[in-house]
């Protein structure tokens, strides 16, 4: 049997989390092209890192009232841990939003603080006494195993995908001018920080929901690899974004695949198969002397 | 007819920059605000475009709403890092006009065109921004600036980092273009020449010194004034009917410090 009849034999485990791979892939890469050319990649890391912080904390607060978050029906749903998830990013998109900064403070700065406090939060929660026995399983719900995904999570990378969509669709224009240029398109009237925030809260949502389908490396990886790769071989918006995209499914689909046919980890797959989409622009680059 | 008014205007980050200001930018004016480096302008120009709060006073729009403003910031401030096109950089400019949910039409894009064609560089539309020069990028940011159909043209420090030449063929670019769409125009800038024989009205700003002066530019270009404003000795004389300025020697005990001093004073 070679590799891929096996590989399409086992359709029925891998469909669901293949395709939480390829949605995930998709509306990472494409926000990616915004993370990327905004220079705020350590922001999807951070965002990524405290929406984990939202799900510790949800199984902290549910331990004190003796709630098991995994027995689902058994959940108040203001202890549901995706709440919690999505309500830690969306705060951190907001205060990301709002530029902190110091002069001696850079916006960076403060984004690298968020993502090691929420770390080491991470780390405090998950060892406290009240859940340590249940560690294993929190850290899946935290980072996603891209293994097993639950189809309530597909659902809902599905519809942050189709409301980023559609956000973006109707606010392309301005969000563009905001990002691009965000001086002159506050002097012209365009409401920079309301878009700003927009595109912050979506970004925060989308990483939110897909590190928990897919995990925090992928997640981290998709919105900064093919955006990168797109970058350096495309001299126009729409053909970055659309290639970015495409790199990003692709990514998913074969890394998965990978994955399978070489029992690798399967977010180390999608990475290294992501990674290999750098290799044109690398050579662009070398071709024309600029490395 | 005032298009914009800043009355008793204190203006600053935290802490007042100046003495309280009054300053107004009239139909058809060419306003150059002169400074040195970390002289305030840019936070003058920003409360005059309601950016900056004012600390006090009070900014006044006596046709009832803000003009319609076209702005072309420093060319350095612009990441050339993004795939763009000429016409795409151009078409941002029509974003206001457009209202949001609205995408460009064939019209934003004809107009856009056009905006290049007259600024002489129509050919360049379908170029990617980071294959210009910086005399061609500068001219695709003042397109920009009169695609959004402006009443009032704002260019700050347009002519940093250009020779003589580029300098002037640029601003003889901005009067005709402030001539043929009806303008008002505000040039900040620290080069003396880039203001003489194009303002009407000249506002010197220097927060070190306490100075805020505002008046007709022959009135307000003069030696000693100006002298005051740099702390050197400044001479203006006319070349075969246009306006040289030369700084000479320091005349105050800070005057070759100020001249080495760069940078405004930002939050």
């Amino acid at each position: 049997m070679s590799a891929f009849s096996d590989f399409w034999a086992g359709r029925e485990l891998w469909q669901e989390p293949l395709l939480a791979g390829v949605l995930a892939g998709a509306l990472l890469s494409y926000l990616g092209v915004f993370v990327v050319l905004k220079r705020m990649v350590f922001v999807s890391a951070a965002l990524s890192e405290i929406s984990g912080v939202g799900v510790a904390f949800a199984f902290y607060v549910a331990s004190i009232f003796g709630i098991d978050p995994h027995q689902h029906r058994g959940v108040p749903v203001l202890l549901e841990p995706t709440w919690f998830s999505l309500l830690f990013a969306c705060l951190a998109g907001v205060v990301f939003s709002l530029r902190p900064g110091h002069r001696k403070l850079a916006p960076e700065t403060i984004v690298g603080i968020g993502y090691i406090a929420a770390s080491a939060l991470v780390l405090a929660i998950l060892n406290s006494p009240r859940i340590a026995q249940e560690a294993h399983a929190v850290g899946d719900i935290l980072f996603g195993n891209a293994v097993t995904v639950p189809r309530s999570l597909i659902a809902a990378l599905l519809a942050v995908g189709v409301a980023a969509l559609v956000i973006h669709a109707l606010f392309f224009k301005e969000l563009l001018f905001a990002s691009y240029d965000p001086e002159t398109a506050l002097v012209q009237g365009v409401g920079v920080l309301r878009y700003e925030l927009v595109l912050n809260l979506i970004t925060a949502v989308v990483i939110s929901v897909a590190t928990r389908a897919v995990g925090a490396l992928p997640v981290f990886a998709f919105t900064v690899i093919p955006a990168a790769a797109a970058l350096m071989v495309t001299e126009q918006i729409r053909r970055t974004i659309a290639l970015s995209v495409v790199i990003g499914i692709v990514a998913a689909a074969v890394g998965y695949y990978v994955s399978w046919v070489k029992t690798l980890p399967t977010g180390a797959s999608m990475v290294i198969v992501a990674s290999l989409f750098l290799v044109p622009g690398l050579l662009r680059l070398l071709r024309r002397g600029t490395v | 007819m005032d298009l914009v008014r800043l009355e008793r205007a204190v203006i600053g980050y935290r802490t007042p920059l100046l003495p309280p200001i009054d300053l107004a930018v009239r139909a058809g004016a060419t306003l150059g605000v002169l400074g040195p480096n970390g002289a305030g302008k840019t936070a003058l120009l920003k409360s005059l475009l309601g950016l900056l709060r004012l600390l006090g006073g009070r900014r006044v729009l006596p046709q009832g709403r803000g003009p319609r403003v076209g702005y072309v910031p420093q060319r350095d401030r612009l990441d050339q890092s993004w795939p763009l096109t000429v016409l795409d950089v151009v078409l941002m400019g029509r974003t206001r006009l457009l209202g949001p949910l609205r995408r460009p039409t064939d019209e934003d894009r004809g107009r856009s065109r056009e905006a290049l064609e007259e600024i002489g560089i129509g050919d360049l539309a379908d170029r990617p921004l980071y294959a210009l020069s910086g005399g061609q990028h500068q001219r695709v940011l003042i397109a920009r600036a009169i695609a959004a159909e402006p009443e009032l043209l704002v260019l700050d420090e347009p002519t940093s980092a250009m020779d003589p030449a580029a300098e002037r063929v640029l601003l003889e670019l901005v009067e005709r273009l402030k001539h043929a769409h009806d303008l008002s125009v505000v040039l900040v800038t620290h080069q003396l020449t880039a203001v003489a024989g194009f303002a009407t009205e000249v506002a010197l700003v220097d927060r070190l010194r306490g100075v805020f002066e505002v008046g007709p530019a022959k009135q307000m270009l003069d030696p000693k004034k100006l002298g005051r404003l740099y702390g050197r000795e400044v001479r203006v004389v006319d070349v075969g009917g246009q306006t040289a300025i030369t700084i000479g020697a320091a005349t105050a005990p800070d005057g070759p410090e100020r001249a080495l001093a760069g940078g405004e004073e930002k939050r």
